[in-house]
């Protein structure tokens, strides 16, 4: 029998690159659109979650979303070139055919983030993800207190979303610090690890979230840190990268002892993590 | 197989494979058990659960070595000092089997009085290991009532390959070792059908059942079964066909499931060989790398598209049902060979394997009591096997070895053919991963097993590492004085200072392009194991 | 299936089906079913077929089957849908699911709790279409184990040697007849529909009954204390040192996870057909492989040596207890058979109890 798309979950929906933005050499963000006018107008998501991609031949793997729900009629996903499938994805221009299925995983809970001081902390590709949630926190200003943005890049060219950036520095509300391991000519900004900005900000530890995402190192330093600084583990909040073949809890690529990061995350505060054997919080 | 031949009179396995798990002492030897063969390794940790003592033989820190009672973790290629040392302490503490020597063997005196004149000091010098972790391992042989020793290509792939084995048979013989169920030598085959390959005479010198083709006795039996005329003079080994060059008398190969190009040594001269031929007809399930040089190529049908038998290891014949009709255009080996010997001129009209086998019993006596009919309803059946009566043999040479008394070759030293010197410090040694096959010829085309492992990485030694400053998936260079390949470097304890290791699977990293050509005189193996290189860092 | 003392008070649901007429009943449900059964191969392996004609197999309902109906209704290797790509570059997509009615017949207790784990599995945050499809075609016709084999220990994991629930029919073996146990609504349907087989069970049969069931809960060789193992495992108090003791065994080969009932962590990959042609195939893995874990640009976030076991034996015999409230190992013992290091289950709840 033949099954209609909405029976059968694995089956993705073709989907047009309206747009593809080259953030820098490793990433590219590709601006996308369902074939089918209908389902565009339906379909929905949330900061944090993400989608299955499909290319032909290359199979599928798992991409956050870094546009935000509350622009309605965008739906973006940032790629860094890694594996077979974002290598082919690099490769694909304007107007070209993908695949996609989802939205899938657990959000961030913009309501718990409601009326709190919000401190995002991110490492390259890491951003991605915290970009959703950041445009959204803008596009409702009313909702949210204070909102700081720590970025840091292996080298100045490595600095993505750099439009973004420049948006967020201009806002009267907003801090955005900028870092890079590595200097390199004509960076007159801050160099030093992600960490090294802390010391340039103040933080209110009882009514601040902490937004973190970035390679593992840098998880494992900065959620330390943050704890450091008082942050209460509910109010430490990180997404997970892992290796998924299903998205939706079966296939187990993603387990994390007794968790599926694609279902129960792949956004975990910390006290969620505190009990786990999480690679990116092991020393 | 030469050295067990002259030794014992048969070239296989003395026991069978689930014996292993009663034995109280097992050597391995030159063998990645658990990479290439887990079956026996799982008899193995069978016997390591029921109480046995291993001793490992590897200069590699092998998955077996973390289990073993002593590790004796020799420089490549001193495999025959090592065992000889080991052979003087047993003649030493007086743990000779007089009454089976007296008995059994033959030429006992020649190699009592070379193990009279060693110096075990310089025994521990050559090959590197501490003269009183030798002395332990031969007194924890010797005094075992039920030992076994197995082997594989890290014995027999050496320049000294058959007098590694010789000396081999010398230490079971001289312990007593061989003629007992749960006791004896066993030298695991490298592939799957190699026994049979070699049981059906495909070696050069001789028919099916090992019968000489320079025997005119033997000869003139496949004669009258062929009815045509057969040449005495031995065929050409393997090397001489594909390291040949241009001066090569041969003109035209026809290669079935085999790829050269990859997995022979000094690969870049069997790629020139096999380019030079005038003609070159490959049968293979998949496109190999040789298959791509060949003018035609044969689809062959995998194992589960035919019937017909297996012998493994322990000379178990074991049939093959067919479970599904040949795909495509791909037709049984058999199939193959006969449409081809027809247009030759020479039909061959067999009506089904059944009746193949049924010419190997008539003309091969050590399957003379092999037939589809028995193998079909049972677990296959071991050779020797006479007659139809027969139940087939599980442990070899009970009451007298084949060639009658075993005969003791005495053996010394000999070193690998290339030594590391200044230009070339390292010595590169080769073997398998456990999710790989041979060439990967059929392994890659699975998804979830070339997931597993699907690049070459050498593996160096801490050591190594720290002096050429190379770190864990650095690239590295890698060069002999026959070509160079780059591949991932893995810094790891399992091999030892001065060594590096890889593995032979990937076209990518042709590791044999580095091999050396030389080779064992009497078999005619060549030495895998052990060639000289450089190693250079690429810097990106 | 039965009050406490071992009498039924409906007897609507039990039968008597003859040992005679086991064959003609098996062709009945052919006309209507494809049927797959346990059957013994010419090397005397006992192995899930399906059946061509009944006449001329030989069924085993005795000794267990090298392996599960799992590859039924989750094949080693499915096609999920096949793609195309045009021109223009349009990329679509067209779904594979096929599924016959089918009966399982002769399946053990076990392998049947197994199926039922299999249903949560697939349906519990998402609905598998391939997976339903063919469970709901499913007929169920199970078999109470008078003889457990050698490594069998469905007693301490509760899943056997008779099922109260999960089945469309259960016979026990009492000689000349079987006693049939009827279960789910399907089940019902064959007994009314082919009901001159089935013969009311009387009083005599149903303490008979019992009595089997009695004499097979006490034919168990292996001790094996699941329970003690869970309470262990639950408190924390098992030392980190088993990992690596069980880790340096295992050689990846999965067979563990492939022979298992209850395992099915699966893959999905793309097989090219021509330039613009292809399909997306789902196929068994295993999380004791490495590169089950390990991500685009060889990250890992999974330690191969310790962790990749830890999580096989954790899932089975702590997260599914935390989850479920049972163990998804269901005692079949196959584990121990397969593996080249003894790295099984019942390894690994003697080294947690021990």
């Amino acid at each position: 029998m033949i099954h209609t798309i909405n029976q059968n979950i694995y089956l993705p929906r073709p989907a047009i690159i309206k747009e593809l933005i080259v953030e820098n050499s490793q990433i590219k963000t590709f601006d996308l659109s369902f074939v089918d006018e209908e389902y565009n107008k339906t379909f929905t998501y949330a900061p944090g979650q993400f989608m299955m991609v499909s290319i032909p031949h290359c199979g599928e793997a798992p991409i956050s979303f870094s546009s935000t729900p509350s622009r309605p009629g965008t739906l973006s996903l940032s790629v860094r070139k890694a594996g077979t499938l974002t290598n082919a994805m690099h490769e694909l221009t304007e107007g070209a055919f993908i695949g996609l299925r989802g939205p899938y995983g657990t959000p961030f809970s913009m309501d718990a983030l409601k009326g709190k001081n919000l401190l995002f902390v991110a490492g390259g590709i890491g951003l991605a993800p915290l970009r959703s949630v950041i445009n959204y926190c803008m596009d409702n200003e009313k909702d949210f207190r204070e909102i700081t943005i720590l970025y840091g890049s292996r080298l100045p060219s490595d600095l993505a979303f750099t439009a973004d950036l420049d948006l967020w520095q201009k806002r009267p509300d907003t801090t955005c610090l900028l870092t890079v391991d590595q200097a390199e000519p004509g960076w007159n900004g801050h160099t030093g690890v992600v960490t090294t900005l802390f010391d340039k900000i103040t933080v209110d530890p009882s009514s601040t979230v902490a937004l973190v995402c970035g390679p593992p190192l840098m998880i494992r330093f900065v959620l330390a840190e943050l704890s450091r600084m008082g942050i209460q583990d509910e109010d430490i909040i990180t997404t997970l990268e892992r290796h998924m073949k299903c998205g939706v809890g079966i296939c187990r690529h993603c387990h994390m002892d007794n968790k599926l990061v694609c279902v129960d995350g792949p956004v975990f505060n910390r006290a969620e993590l505190r009990n786990l054997e999480v690679a990116e919080l092991l020393t | 197989m030469t050295g067990l031949a002259t030794t014992f009179g048969s070239g296989a396995m003395t026991n069978s494979i689930n014996e292993i798990e009663q034995a109280e002492v097992i050597i391995v030897s030159g063998s990645n058990t658990t990479e290439a063969h887990p079956q026996v390794a799982r008899r193995i940790f069978d016997a390591l659960d029921n109480g046995a003592k291993l001793i490992v033989i590897d200069p590699r820190r092998t998955l077996l070595a973390e289990f073993a009672h002593i590790h004796l973790d020799i420089k490549g290629g001193t495999d025959i000092p090592l065992l000889n040392g080991m052979m003087r302490v047993i003649l030493d503490e007086n743990l000779v089997d007089d009454l089976f020597i007296e008995m059994r063997t033959e030429n006992y005196h020649a190699l009592r009085d070379m193990l009279f004149r060693l110096d075990l000091n310089k025994i521990a010098d050559i090959t590197g290991v501490a003269l009183e972790k030798i002395s332990a391992a031969a007194q924890l042989y010797a005094r075992a009532q039920k030992a076994v020793i197995c082997y594989c290509l890290g014995i027999t792939q050496h320049v000294c390959g058959t007098g590694n084995v010789e000396t081999i048979a010398n230490l079971a013989m001289m312990a007593g070792h061989v003629e007992k169920e749960f006791t004896g030598v066993d030298p695991l085959r490298g592939q799957n059908n190699v026994q049979g390959a070699c049981d059906m005479g495909a070696l050069p010198g001789v028919f099916p059942s090992y019968q000489a083709v320079n025997n005119p006795e033997h000869r003139e039996k496949f004669e009258r079964a062929w009815g045509v005329e057969l040449s005495p003079v031995p065929g050409l080994t393997l090397m001489h066909m594909t390291h040949g060059g241009p001066k090569s008398p041969v003109r035209g190969m026809f290669i079935m499931g085999e790829n050269p190009v990859l997995s022979e040594p000094k690969a870049n001269k069997v790629d020139q060989t096999l380019k030079e031929l005038e003609f070159l007809a490959v049968s293979d399930i998949f496109l190999s790398e040789t298959a791509q040089l060949a003018h035609v190529v044969f689809p062959a049908a995998s194992f589960a598209e035919k019937t017909g038998t297996f012998t493994n290891s322990e000379r178990r014949v074991q049939m093959v049902r067919q479970a599904i009709p040949p795909i495509g255009s791909c037709r049984p080996d058999c199939e193959i060979i006969m449409s081809i010997s027809e247009r030759l001129g020479y039909p061959m009209d067999y009506e089904s394997t059944a009746e193949i086998m049924e010419e190997i019993a008539l003309l091969a006596p050590t399957y003379g009591g092999m037939h589809h009919d028995r193998l079909e309803s049972s677990w296959g059946l071991q050779w020797p096997c006479w007659d139809r009566e027969h139940p087939g043999t599980p442990f070899l040479h009970k009451y007298y070895f084949s060639r009658g008394l075993g005969q003791f070759i005495p053996t010394t030293h000999q070193s690998p053919g290339e030594l590391p010197d200044d230009d070339y410090p390292l010595v590169l040694n080769t073997g398998m991963v456990y999710h790989q096959y041979r060439t990967a010829t059929m392994t890659r085309n699975s998804v979830t097993l070339n997931r597993e492992c699907n690049e070459a990485v050498l593996e160096v030694n801490p050591q190594d590492a720290a002096s050429y400053n190379i770190r864990t998936d650095d690239m590295v260079k890698l060069s002999s004085r026959r070509g160079s390949i780059t591949l991932k470097a893995q810094v790891t304890e399992q091999v030892g200072a001065g060594s590096v290791y890889t593995t032979f699977h990937f076209t990518e990293a042709p590791i044999n392009e580095l091999t050396v050509d030389t080779k064992d005189p009497k078999s005619k193996c060549p030495e895998f194991k052990v060639c000289a290189v450089k190693m250079e860092k690429i810097t990106t | 299936m039965r009050s406490k003392d071992g009498k039924n008070n409906n007897m609507t649901d039990k039968f008597i089906l003859k040992k005679d007429h086991l064959v003609s009943f098996l062709r009945r449900l052919k006309k209507e079913y494809h049927l797959v059964a346990p059957v013994k191969n010419i090397q005397g392996d006992t192995m899930f077929t399906l059946v061509d004609s009944v006449d001329e197999v030989e069924f085993d309902l005795v000794n267990q089957a090298v392996t599960s109906i799992k590859p039924f209704l989750f094949p080693q290797q499915e096609t999920l849908f096949t793609y195309e790509t045009s021109a223009n570059g349009d990329y679509r997509f067209d779904s594979v699911c096929n599924s016959q009615p089918t009966v399982y017949f002769g399946v053990h207790s076990c392998d049947l709790s197994a199926v039922l784990y299999m249903d949560v599995t697939f349906s519990l945050t998402a609905r598998d279409p391939y997976y339903l499809e063919k469970r709901k075609n499913a007929v169920l016709i199970s078999v109470g184990c008078n003889e457990p084999s050698e490594n069998c220990f469905c007693n301490a994991a509760k899943t056997g040697p008779f099922l109260e629930y999960g089945f469309d029919l259960q016979l026990t073996d009492l000689g000349n007849r079987f006693f049939v146990d009827v279960g789910r609504a399907t089940g019902q349907e064959i007994v009314s529909k082919w009901q001159h087989f089935f013969a009311p069970a009387e009083e005599e049969d149903v303490k008979l009954q019992y009595q089997t069931y009695l004499e097979a809960r006490g034919k168990f060789t292996r001790q094996v204390h699941m329970d003690q193992a869970i309470k262990r495992l639950k408190s924390g108090k098992v030392p980190e040192s088993i990992w690596s003791e069980l880790s340096l065994r295992c050689q990846d080969c999965s067979g563990c996870a492939y022979i298992c009932p209850t395992c099915t962590c699966f893959s999905i990959s793309d097989r090219k057909l021509s330039e613009h042609e292809g399909e997306r195939l789902r196929s068994w893995d295993a999380c004791t492989f490495s590169g089950f874990t390990r991500m685009a640009g060889d990250h890992n976030p999974v330690d191969h040596r310790t962790q990749a076991i830890r999580q096989r034996f954790l899932h089975k015999m702590l997260y599914d207890v935390q989850k479920h409230n049972r163990p998804s190992c269901i005692g079949c013992g196959r584990c121990v058979g397969i593996c080249f290091g003894g790295v099984d289950i019942i390894r690994f709840i003697d080294l947690v109890t021990n």
